[in-house]
């Protein structure tokens, strides 16, 4: 049983990470690829200061959220000002130049990783306690999640996305809108590097690459995007799958291609069949109760 | 929300669950023969280091398949499960999650210091026995009370490098060149500290990174600070490069490095510039031992090249043996085998004749001893230079 325990605990946080990283790129429709450096800052403050300072983890746990939070106005502040593709840019550089600066500094313990991380429930309480407070997490992140998509906030991220100039004319502050949105997500990923860093106990930077924010990417567009449960039903699929495979019992030299084909497989079959995603977002927004509003012109989604 | 969205919604959610469910029901493998021996080994398949890995996997299949067509351990079979972990923490764990608790297996084998921290903590919380093999951080000894190494930690090799760099070859100015990861930082710390406590000097401690082919910049700094030797902790990978631009840059100086390196490879790869390069090897070559080349020709017959990292095969090769050989033990006691018990029975035989690394001590404060031997390229061939106890 200990061992499905594990695997559900990486479910509900990926589960976290790509309902945060939809919020963002999904109903957001910012294009940032420094997921993981949030998840990572999470992982990094809340580890080193119950580790160092001996701070109690139910403390370390918020203020990792909350340091991703603050850390993400570095990226937004200056990028979003300017806009479009300068996001992408400026996250790319915060997301190496994180890496880079963990690698390089002593007490992240550099290159080898940070361990003996402070455990946290396990110890007193039993492993299941563990993967309780991941998945009541987990699911209020998604619950709060729908709740904002749902609301006027919801529907002035969409309108935001669709057309910034139209949102502006309206008289709403689209900058701090933007960087609102991607606080939250970064917060979000922050609190889910914090529930990582403190049942894995160890963490190092190799862990939170550019190429993390593929995977993550590809649970939200698997799952389907700007939808609640895509990304939800994308991490479940693209955490559990990976480790079925070893169970076939394959002989060494057939397990090791099929494991590297695997996700390449899996997304090049989704862009051919399933372009939306296994659950495809309506093909225009459509808020609460409100009746769908036909807007000729849009690029439909499904039909991508 | 229409009624179609809803109900394909669930659907969907149903079909999601039952594939789950499927792949968990399926995957639990089939009842092995009840009376086999069963050890884990969690290595890179796949991944950047699968050229490594793979060759390491194939050393210990071999050996399992050779311990058992010698009888296996007491009469039983001995069975090992393999897993790929990438060399990637996240995939390590999940490889040893398994492996701890589906296969339930009490001693695993694993490498690449990454992965050996990230399943320390699951190898500690289960009693269950890690065997590091392969990864050389001196940190490795202090993972915990059930992480052990049967590979030499990178102060052994570094350390007796050092100090013969220093007494035996009369240097005394040294710069370092290293790569910025886990192994570089560490053994460069290990290389300086032990040089200048012998009473040399590093006149150049620069490092590099992983990702960087062009090493001009460090190159320039060493060359301006003049030293007598230079030695470089670097990846196989980019180590002949990062010679192959210092020769270019003038810099003729002798050239020590670690058993990474010690590779018929940079010898291809380098040609003269090669000559004169000092390495560390932690295990006997084919001119050292006759069961070592019949090894290597074993794998020039069934593979028709040798394996890349050769020593590092040679230890993986020997795993399987020093497991066997505490499982015979153990079976001959009457002992169950457990994680706790695996671990007393190896410290309590604590010396170990393995067939291609030779002798092998584990020691309670969960290092191992082990002759380092000095190799140097003389005319295009690695000779061995000295044998450092």
């Amino acid at each position: 049983m200990d061992f499905f325990y594990v695997i559900v605990i990486m479910v509900g946080i990926y589960v976290i990470l790509a309902t945060s990283f939809n919020f963002v790129i999904g109903y957001g429709g910012l294009i940032s690829v420094a997921h993981p450096a949030f998840f990572a800052l999470g992982a990094y403050a809340s580890g080193i200061l119950a580790r160092d300072l001996g701070w109690p983890v139910l403390l370390t746990m918020p203020i990792g959220a909350l340091f991703a939070f603050a850390s993400s106005l570095l990226i937004s502040l200056p990028s979003l000002r300017v806009s479009g593709d300068y996001l992408m840019i400026a996250s790319i550089g915060f997301q190496l130049g994180l890496v880079e600066v963990i690698k390089h500094v002593s007490f992240t313990g550099g290159p080898g990783g940070l361990t003996a991380i402070p455990q946290f429930l396990v110890r007193d309480y039993g492993t299941v306690s563990y993967v309780i407070f991941t998945l009541v997490i987990a699911v209020a992140v998604v619950l709060v999640t729908r709740r904002i998509v749902n609301s006027d906030y919801g529907r002035a991220i969409s309108a935001l996305r669709d057309d910034e100039l139209a949102f502006a004319t309206l008289g709403k502050n689209a900058m701090w809108l933007k960087i609102w949105v991607i606080a939250l997500a970064s917060g979000l990923a922050g609190l889910a590097g914090a529930i990582y860093a403190h049942y894995f106990r160890f963490v190092a930077p190799e862990q939170f690459e550019v190429l993390q924010s593929a995977a993550m990417l590809t649970m939200v567009v698997v799952g389907g995007m700007r939808t609640i449960w895509g990304p939800v039903i994308g991490a479940i699929l693209l955490q559990t799958l990976p480790q079925a495979i070893t169970f076939i019992n394959l002989p060494p030299s057939i397990l090791g291609p099929l494991q590297g084909l695997l996700f390449t497989g899996v997304v090049l079959l989704f862009m051919f069949f399933r372009p939306a995603g296994l659950i495809p977002a309506p093909a225009i927004w459509q808020g609460g109760t409100s009746a769908p509003i036909d807007r000729k012109g849009k690029l439909d989604v499904r039909g991508a | 929300m229409t009624k179609l969205r809803g109900s394909s919604r669930r659907s969907l959610f149903l079909a999601a669950t039952a594939l789950v469910a499927g792949l968990g029901l399926g995957g639990i493998s089939p009842a092995a023969a009840q009376d086999a021996l069963k050890f884990g080994l969690a290595l890179p398949l796949t991944g950047a280091q699968a050229l490594y890995g793979q060759d390491q996997i194939t050393a210990a299949e071999m050996a399992v398949a050779d311990i058992n067509k010698a009888g296996g351990v007491n009469g039983k079979k001995l069975e090992m499960i393999v897993l790929d972990t990438q060399a990637d923490p996240q995939v390590g764990i999940n490889a040893v999650n398994r492996l701890v608790r589906v296969e339930k297996v009490p001693v695993f084998v694993t490498g690449f210091s990454g992965v050996v921290k990230a399943v320390a903590p699951i190898a500690n919380d289960n009693k269950v026995v890690e065997l590091s093999v392969g990864a050389n951080s001196p940190s490795v000894a202090q993972l915990g009370e059930y992480v052990y190494t049967t590979y030499p930690l990178a102060d052994i090799d570094v350390t007796a490098l050092a100090k013969y760099v220093h007494k035996d070859l009369g240097k005394k100015r040294a710069a370092i060149l290293y790569i910025n990861d886990e192994t570089g930082t560490v053994a460069a710390d290990v290389f300086r500290k032990t040089f200048t406590a012998a009473g040399g000097q590093v006149v150049a401690f620069e490092a590099y990174d992983p990702k960087a082919t062009d090493f001009t910049g460090q190159i320039l700094k060493v060359r301006v600070s003049n030293p007598e030797v230079v030695h470089i902790h670097g990846l196989v990978s980019d180590t002949p490069q990062v010679i192959a631009q210092m020769r270019q840059l003038g810099l003729n100086q002798t050239v020590t490095s670690y058993a990474a390196i010690y590779n018929p490879r940079l010898i291809q790869s380098l040609g003269k510039g090669a000559e004169g390069i000092i390495v560390t090897s932690l295990a006997p070559g084919p001119s050292d031992s006759p069961k070592v080349k019949d090894y290597v020709d074993r794998w020039q017959k069934e593979k028709n090249r040798e394996p890349n990292g050769l020593p590092y095969t040679q230890y993986l090769y020997d795993a399987p043996y020093l497991i066997a050989q505490v499982f015979g033990s153990l079976v001959k006691k009457g002992t169950p085998i457990t994680g706790e018990s695996f671990r007393q029975e190896m410290l309590a035989i604590k010396t170990f004749d393995l067939p291609v690394t030779g002798k092998t001590e584990i020691l309670p404060n969960h290092t191992v001893t082990k002759p380092v031997y000095l190799m140097e390229v003389k005319d295009g061939q690695w000779v061995r230079k000295a044998i450092v106890e």
